[in-house]
């Protein structure tokens, strides 16, 4: 168990985390108060609600570039319903709508005309980004009610707010879903292999739109704890928001390539991505650094740990080698026989 | 005839007839489009999009994408500004500068991504990071606030934008023309450019031919990386201010221009004309839809709407269940007539 644990690839991001927190507090000992800490994780609740989203899409395989977009658009919706009074569960299922609407948009594109992810995505996130424009004429959502700003605000033991909760709930209930579900080990397989997942008669193609969808809708989750926590929605809401969670989740050990990684790791991600503009003023630098320090953590992540498999890689290639030539020398013939 | 006939089928004949279409339809709807003074300075805008999109065209067919180009274009422009304000330099020396810091920066993801074997897409997401993050780091060397830009360049430095050939063609414009003539000339007429498209469509079988596959590869993202300089410095002269957030936002709009003048982003296949077709006929699309009193903000979505519909039509093909049905309608059709 324990073996398992330490080969997992989420406790590379876990470790990392830790050594994080741990390096500043040896350079200022303010960021490791108990307050701090529970702020970084807080305050990562949007990033780690969509990272979950986007992370099932890239188990599948595919990429989804529009959740930016689909974040902002959900927002400006349920801002504007939350601003003009109505009640807040229209609000909250107007933007699920919207964002299961343009998620399925996606997997449709994807599933059914066959175009590339990363193309379809970057289409529809051009799009919804023109539609926000044309639903607010390019003006703020502002006037939100203070009782639904106040919901961030609430807290368990002073400490983790019921949001980052339900967030990590929502993380536990997929990890286990996509663990533990005969449709949920769809998603890993059809990422894995999908020629290996068709042949096996895997709903390819259902996965895939489910994941797309599944992936708007979480989006849109995300695009209503936003409002709440921001408090005022701006055309641009969510912009680039899309590359920040696909680097948490590349952070947290998922890979591009489908079929490998877990949520977890998407939230560890999530979690570092928003504590690094906090690092950098405890450390004392610009938080004008956040983007560069994102940057050069991400090509090392990924270029160390992609180095690292290459070489175990070689080394199985290599013992395999060995074995068969050991094979060969000891019983001739049947070494012939058995390649 | 059978010459004559090619010519026909050809993706690049379809995008001059778009081309043609956008004057007609734009042309009869706003007279301003026909001025041709009017059009060139509107495309101004759009001409730094067109260059990128000549060489990320190189990236995408050796089966790669990338998605920094637009930061890219921020870090040369503030380093042009920065090196001429504040280090006193030189405003061709600071440009030459430039211009090798552009082509490094695409060297330098281009060497991850050919010799560690990180997903392209991963890769260039960091990079985007990085050099965005430093163009704000560049930024906060220069003695002058980061959102005013640097401006007041001399007039020999402006003269790259505002000296216009015949008085009408803008200089910009004959540049992206001699890019486009070089461009082609590499990727079509050389072994060079063999060695891209083989490196595309198998890399396995390049490196068995005698080709350096990573030498190639790298070589493509530091000409993206070059051009995304060439392009960062003549906004900068045009515009006569110097920015870090110049180019955000050109992801969009150059995958676009790439993909549907008919490169293939698995690899393999494209070619320079096309991309510099289909970037003109967006940059005409915007200019004839903004002409005809379309905000700016929208005109993501036409951009967006043009790069779905087109490429569902290239990759629709590609699902037998798709094909099955339109062929079984034909069938039909066939049969009621002959009923």
């Amino acid at each position: 168990m324990l073996k398992k644990l330490l080969h997992s690839r989420e406790i590379t991001a876990f470790a990392f985390i830790v050594l994080m927190f741990w390096g500043v507090g040896m350079i200022n000992p303010a960021f490791l108060s108990a307050t701090n800490i529970w702020l970084c994780f807080n305050s990562s609740v949007v990033f780690t609600v969509v990272a979950i989203g986007i992370a099932l899409v890239i188990i599948t395989g595919e990429i989804d570039v529009s959740v930016g977009a689909t974040l902002g658009m959900t927002a400006t919706i349920s801002g504007t319903m939350i601003r003009d009074g109505q009640p807040w569960h229209m609000a909250i299922i107007a933007a699920l709508v919207v964002g299961l609407l343009i998620g399925s948009v996606n997997g449709f594109g994807v599933t059914v005309l066959k175009i590339p992810s990363i193309i379809m995505t970057l289409g529809v996130n051009g799009i919804v980004r023109g539609l926000i424009y044309v639903y607010t004429n390019g003006k703020w959502v502002e006037n939100i009610s203070f009782d639904f700003k106040s919901l961030s605000q609430g807290r368990l033991f002073d400490a983790i707010t019921y949001f980052y909760l339900g967030a990590l709930v929502l993380m536990l209930l997929v990890h286990l879903f996509l663990t533990r579900t005969k449709r949920g080990k769809y998603f890993a397989a059809v990422g894995d292999n999908i020629g290996g997942a068709t042949l096996l008669g895997i709903p390819v193609d259902i996965t895939k739109f489910k994941a797309f969808a599944l992936c708007g809708i979480l989006a849109a989750v995300g695009g209503v704890l936003y409002v709440s926590r921001v408090g005022f929605v701006t055309p641009i809401a969510g912009n680039g928001y899309e590359m920040k969670v696909i680097a948490a989740c590349v952070l947290g050990g998922i890979s591009l390539s489908g079929g490998v990684g877990s949520v977890i790791g998407a939230s560890v991600g999530a979690a570092i991505m928003a504590s690094i503009s906090r690092v950098l003023v405890f450390v004392g630098l610009s938080s004008d650094y956040d983007n560069t320090i994102t940057g050069i953590l991400l090509i090392i992540i990924v270029v160390s740990d992609s180095l690292i498999r290459r070489r175990a890689v070689e080394k199985a290639r290599r013992e395999r080698l060995a074995a068969k030539t050991l094979h060969a020398i000891t019983d001739g013939k049947g070494a012939t026989h058995s390649a | 005839m059978r010459k004559l006939q090619k010519l026909v089928v050809r993706w690049e004949t379809f995008l001059v007839l778009v081309i043609v279409l956008e004057f007609v339809v734009f042309g009869t709807l706003s007279p301003k489009f026909l001025n041709l003074k009017r059009l060139f300075s509107g495309l101004n805008q759009f001409i730094p999009v067109c260059i990128i999109s000549l060489f990320v065209t190189y990236v995408m067919i050796t089966g790669g994408i990338d998605i920094q180009a637009g930061s890219i274009v921020g870090l040369t422009s503030i380093m042009v500004g920065v090196l001429w304000n504040d280090a006193g330099l030189n405003i061709f020396v600071a440009s030459i500068v430039a211009l090798i810091a552009g082509a490094l920066c695409g060297t330098l993801s281009g060497f991850f991504v050919a010799y560690t074997g990180v997903q392209p897409m991963v890769v260039t997401l960091g990079g985007s990071f990085l050099y965005s993050g430093l163009a704000l780091a560049v930024t906060n060397l220069s003695a002058k606030e980061a959102y005013q830009g640097i401006s007041d360049f001399p007039e020999a430095f402006r003269a790259l934008s505002k000296t216009e050939l015949f008085g009408v063609v803008p200089m910009q414009f004959v540049i992206f023309i001699a890019l486009v003539v070089i461009g082609y000339v590499l990727l079509h007429r050389t072994n060079y450019g063999r060695k891209i498209f083989l490196c595309g469509v198998n890399p396995n079988a390049a490196e068995f031919c005698g080709i350096n596959t990573r030498a190639v590869i790298m070589s493509t993202y530091t000409l993206s990386g070059l051009s995304a300089a060439i392009a960062g410095i003549l906004l900068t002269a045009y515009l006569g201010t110097a920015k870090a957030d110049m180019g955000a936002g050109y992801t969009l709009p150059i995958v676009t221009a790439v993909v549907l003048g008919g490169t293939s982003n698995l690899g393999g296949s494209g070619g320079i004309v096309g991309s510099a077709l289909a970037a003109l006929a967006v940059g005409l699309l915007r200019i004839g839809l903004s002409l005809n009193g379309l905000s700016t903000q929208y005109l993501d979505i036409p951009v967006g709407i043009l790069l779905v519909v087109t490429v569902s039509f290239r990759f629709a093909g590609t699902n037998p269940k798709l094909r099955k049905l339109f062929s079984r309608k034909k069938r039909q059709t066939v049969i009621s007539r002959a009923g």
